[in-house]
């Protein structure tokens, strides 16, 4: 729980979550509706809404996760249409292919990644300056996660 | 008691002469998600050419594409799934799934799992099984693309879904089967009929265990992609017989259910199960069974 809060706050978001509805299994955190905590047996595989999992101490979320906090007020960055489809190749956004900005600029911080239609294709690591005077072939958003996640998993 | 001309001698004793059959993608939209999206509009941009299916509400067979429809950004999304039109045909047969609690036997890798909770709008429970583990990351995937909030997930064989003390209102039984040659590069030399008689087995016991975690009004569909008797008519003819269920009349696609099977007499009522030959489709067979209404 404290590991998805912690997540949220790097993204500059605020995300309220009832612990009551919340099961930890192996690392993994599922966000359970009272139907399902009522029935769930503790041998479960996957429940509910999946947010997100700890390894080696490092919180991964899920885009279920990524989705509720785009929802919400959070840095983002809307990309036109072909930074989308390289971002979800995998690939960092450039600064010319970002079209609007919300939140922090600040190098470091992290930001989720937005198509033109305002859904979230993940996040990445503000690298270099996000205003003005950065240059528009400079890389600045790093590709931390993105939805191209699902096929590379499978393959 | 193998080889194509054993299977295809078959199909043509069943009253089917043998053609092949090129697979057609076919894509789902799902509902919830796609609301307002404008999915068609945004795959029609992107080169891909879509095609009504006349017998589904929200299926799409693929007619040409430029780019991959499993790699866009409206597939990861969870905006539509890749779903073989047949195979879309089972979850729509269920009266009132929103907030039931549904049983989805044989669940990976998820396709239909995804489906029934489309359908159920995310509500009532959803309790998928497989009894394969690996299985199981496919199908965990599949569920968090497309959003899906109110399944829970077991690695538990359908022969012991008992063991959760559960009974369901509707049950999905997409059972294990020996698929057909449609979807499956060198199926005539792979499959044997020994192989079509172990799977029927398994199936019994899938459905006996089934009926007994259904509720009393409940529904269960039986579903397979085989095109052997034994696996499908055969099968629901025993369980007519054996576990008191009776076939329910169903409005979709396909034939009539064989009555008779390699001169065996099946219970007249098998008729209402459909059965697919492969054409514009895979291979498929599909049926509704509920409980006799003389044993509630």
């Amino acid at each position: 729980m404290k590991s998805i809060l912690k997540f949220a706050f790097q993204l500059g978001a605020k995300i309220s979550l009832n612990a009551d509805f919340i099961v930890e299994k192996g690392g993994r955190y599922f966000l359970l509706n009272k139907a399902l905590l009522k029935i769930a047996r503790k041998d479960f595989y996957y429940a509910g809404t999946y947010l997100g999992k700890v390894k080696n101490g490092k919180f991964f979320p899920s885009f279920n996760l990524l989705m509720m906090l785009a929802k919400g007020e959070a840095n983002k960055i809307v990309v036109e249409k072909k930074a989308a489809w390289l971002f979800i190749c995998g690939r960092d956004v450039f600064r010319k292919g970002i079209v609007t900005l919300r939140g922090s600029r600040r190098k470091g911080d992290h930001t989720l990644v937005l198509n033109e239609f305002g859904a979230c294709l993940g996040f990445g690591k503000i690298v270099s300056r996000l205003d003005g005077a950065a240059k528009e072939t400079e890389v600045a958003v790093k590709n931390v996660l993105d939805v191209g996640d699902f096929l590379r998993r499978e393959a | 008691m193998s080889g194509k001309e054993f299977f295809v001698s078959r199909y043509k004793q069943l009253g089917w002469d043998f053609e092949d059959v090129q697979p057609r993608q076919a894509i789902r939209i799902n509902v919830a998600n796609a609301k307002g999206k404008n999915v068609k509009g945004r795959l029609h941009a992107i080169g891909v050419q879509l095609e009504t299916i006349p017998f589904l509400e929200t299926g799409y067979w693929v007619r040409s594409s430029k780019v991959s429809v499993g790699a866009t950004a409206e597939y990861l999304l969870g905006f539509y799934s890749i779903q073989e039109a047949a195979a879309q045909i089972p979850a729509t047969l269920f009266t009132s799934l929103k907030g039931r609690t549904v049983l989805d036997a044989c669940a990976a890798p998820g396709g239909k799992t995804v489906q029934l909770a489309d359908l159920m709008e995310n509500t009532g429970v959803l309790v998928a099984l497989d009894v394969n583990k690996r299985r199981l990351a496919a199908l965990s995937n599949h569920l968090e693309r497309c959003h899906v909030s109110s399944a829970v997930v077991y690695n538990l064989d359908a022969r012991q879904a008992s063991r959760l003390n559960l009974k369901f209102d509707r049950i999905l039984l997409d059972v294990p089967c020996s698929g057909n040659f449609v979807g499956e590069k060198d199926w005539f030399k792979r499959r044997t009929l020994v192989d079509v008689k172990r799977n029927a087995k398994l199936q019994r016991e899938i459905l006996t265990e089934a009926t007994a975690c259904l509720r009393d009004d409940g529904e269960i569909v039986y579903s397979t992609c085989s095109l052997e008797p034994e696996e499908n008519e055969v099968n629901i003819d025993w369980a007519v017989k054996h576990l008191d269920l009776q076939i329910e009349e169903v409005n979709c696609h396909g034939g009539k259910g064989l009555t008779e099977v390699f001169g065996n007499r099946l219970d007249i009522s098998v008729e209402r199960c459909r059965r697919i030959w492969p054409a514009e489709t895979q291979g498929f067979f599909v049926c509704k069974l509920k409980k006799q209404v003389s044993k509630l």
